[in-house]
């Protein structure tokens, strides 16, 4: 219970800081980082997928209405979270990780090279639908692709950060 | 049945996930501005496409029925033109026309017709429209008359510049007045029934005229967009029981509206020279000056 109460804590710390703060410092026309993502890393594994699915939709849809950005953050958590649980249930056992006393991926548990994988492909398809929705024309495509790539790598630094600064 | 049931449970996960995709994306097309405008400009140029191919395929099915109509429409033509035959052989149309108007300096073009397709076209709601492939540039503007080879289709509403719509016959808000040529009586109301693709009804015709079953019912010369004597229908079926002071006539409408292809949308030459006048007339009824 308290482990729920402290993610959803976490997920309001994130919003907010989202929509009032990284949204708001103008870091350049490539760089738009989200690192509220961060909450689909360290949801337990035990999790139901369904349930994954509607705290995605419901998450983006609170930093939707914060950031004034209907249904584009929204969108794209669903769609990520859609592709992060057919990824776990294809390449990650979660027996092993749950034998190591974790509840989620971490860099302890599975090594430095697969989360790096992992965070930046799921970072990757979210930013690549949130990119799409907010250019809406395939005529842009290369400013899609190319903001996509440096916010990815914008956001997983701020993912790394946060893993530094909380140990979770 | 229990396929799809089953259907359903063995993929509600990808269902479940696409659906509140689907909610999303319609947030953002609903409440982003630039997406909305963008979303409803490509989608409608995509189905006026999908109209067009759809026309043209039709158009082929219906070829046989549309050469009959036209055969019938041209032998109604020559019937007309039977006085003028030996000049209208002698010139083409626009010279002949133009002689005339030389001729008589008096005589104007009244009515001219533009040919244009049909490429959407509705007759199962209770207000249907149709749309044609021509607009602003080829010529058509809003009031002008829609006839069919067979009869009245009805009135052009409004127009962009390659594309028009228009209200049809089938339409509750559209009215005509009748003409019946064997009573040489103009009088009454002809409005679609509600119901039938093919059928009208024919309100406001006093009891004591002696209508009959199967007489041909006409556009009449008061109208001020469409011109006389095009085909409206056939009185099909006279209400005896009728206890108002009027007929309850049912009328089987000249126009096949399933099979609606090519039509022509006319121009009334002396539209506003007659509305301006309607319209002194109505700012000043009794002016006598």
């Amino acid at each position: 219970m308290i482990e729920y109460i402290k993610l959803f804590f976490i997920a309001l710390v994130l919003a907010f800081l989202q929509a009032f703060i990284i949204q708001e410092v103008d870091m350049g026309f490539w760089m738009r980082p989200m690192p509220y993502l961060m909450l689909f890393m360290v949801l337990p594994v035990n999790i139901n997928k369904y349930a994954q699915l509607i705290i995605a939709f419901v998450f983006g849809t609170f930093i939707d209405l914060l950031s004034g950005s209907f249904g584009t953050h929204a969108a794209s958590c669903v769609f990520m979270v859609f592709i992060k649980n057919l990824i776990d249930h294809r390449f990650v056992d979660f027996d092993s990780i749950q034998l190591q006393g974790e509840n989620y991926i971490n860099i302890d548990t599975k090594g430095q090279l697969f989360f790096t994988y992992y965070t930046i492909s799921l970072i990757f398809i979210h930013h690549f639908v949130f990119f799409s929705l907010d250019f809406f024309e395939w005529v842009r495509f290369f400013r899609i692709l190319g903001t996509t790539l440096f916010s990815t790598l914008g956001s997983y630094l701020l993912v790394l950060l946060y893993k530094s600064i909380f140990r979770r | 049945m229990w396929i799809l049931i089953r259907w359903i449970k063995h993929n509600s996960y990808p269902l479940f996930a696409l659906i509140l995709f689907g909610f999303s994306i319609n947030q953002v097309l609903r409440y982003h501005i630039y997406q909305h405008s963008f979303y409803f400009k490509s989608s409608t140029a995509f189905f006026r496409t999908i109209d067009q191919w759809k026309s043209n395929v039709t158009e082929f099915v219906n070829l046989k029925q549309e050469n009959i109509d036209l055969r019938n429409e041209n032998i109604a033509l020559r019937n007309q033109l039977k006085i003028n035959s030996y000049q209208f052989n002698k010139y083409r149309d626009t010279q002949y026309f133009d002689s005339l108007n030389s001729k008589y300096p008096n005589l104007k073009t009244a009515y001219s017709y533009i040919t244009t397709k049909v490429i959407r076209n509705s007759t199962n709601s209770p207000d249907n429209f149709f749309y044609i492939n021509h607009g602003k540039l080829q010529g058509i503007t809003p009031g002008m008359a829609v006839i069919s080879p067979s009869g009245v289709v009805g009135v052009i509403l409004d127009c962009t510049d390659n594309f028009s719509r228009g209200m049809s016959l089938l339409n509750s808000k559209f009215e005509i007045t009748p003409y019946i040529p064997e009573l040489d009586l103009r009088q009454g109301v002809l409005k679609w029934d509600g119901k039938h693709s093919n059928r009208g009804e024919l309100l406001e015709v006093n009891r004591t005229e002696p209508v009959k079953k199967g007489m041909k019912i006409l556009t009449s010369n008061y109208s001020s967009i469409f011109p006389p004597n095009i085909p409206i229908g056939t009185i099909e079926y006279i209400n005896p029981e009728s206890k108002s002071h009027y007929h309850e006539i049912r009328v089987k409408l000249a126009t096949d509206f399933s099979r609606l292809n090519n039509v022509y949308c006319i121009k009334y030459h002396f539209k506003n020279e007659l509305d301006s006048l309607n319209m002194s007339s109505t700012i000043n009824p009794n002016n006598n000056d």
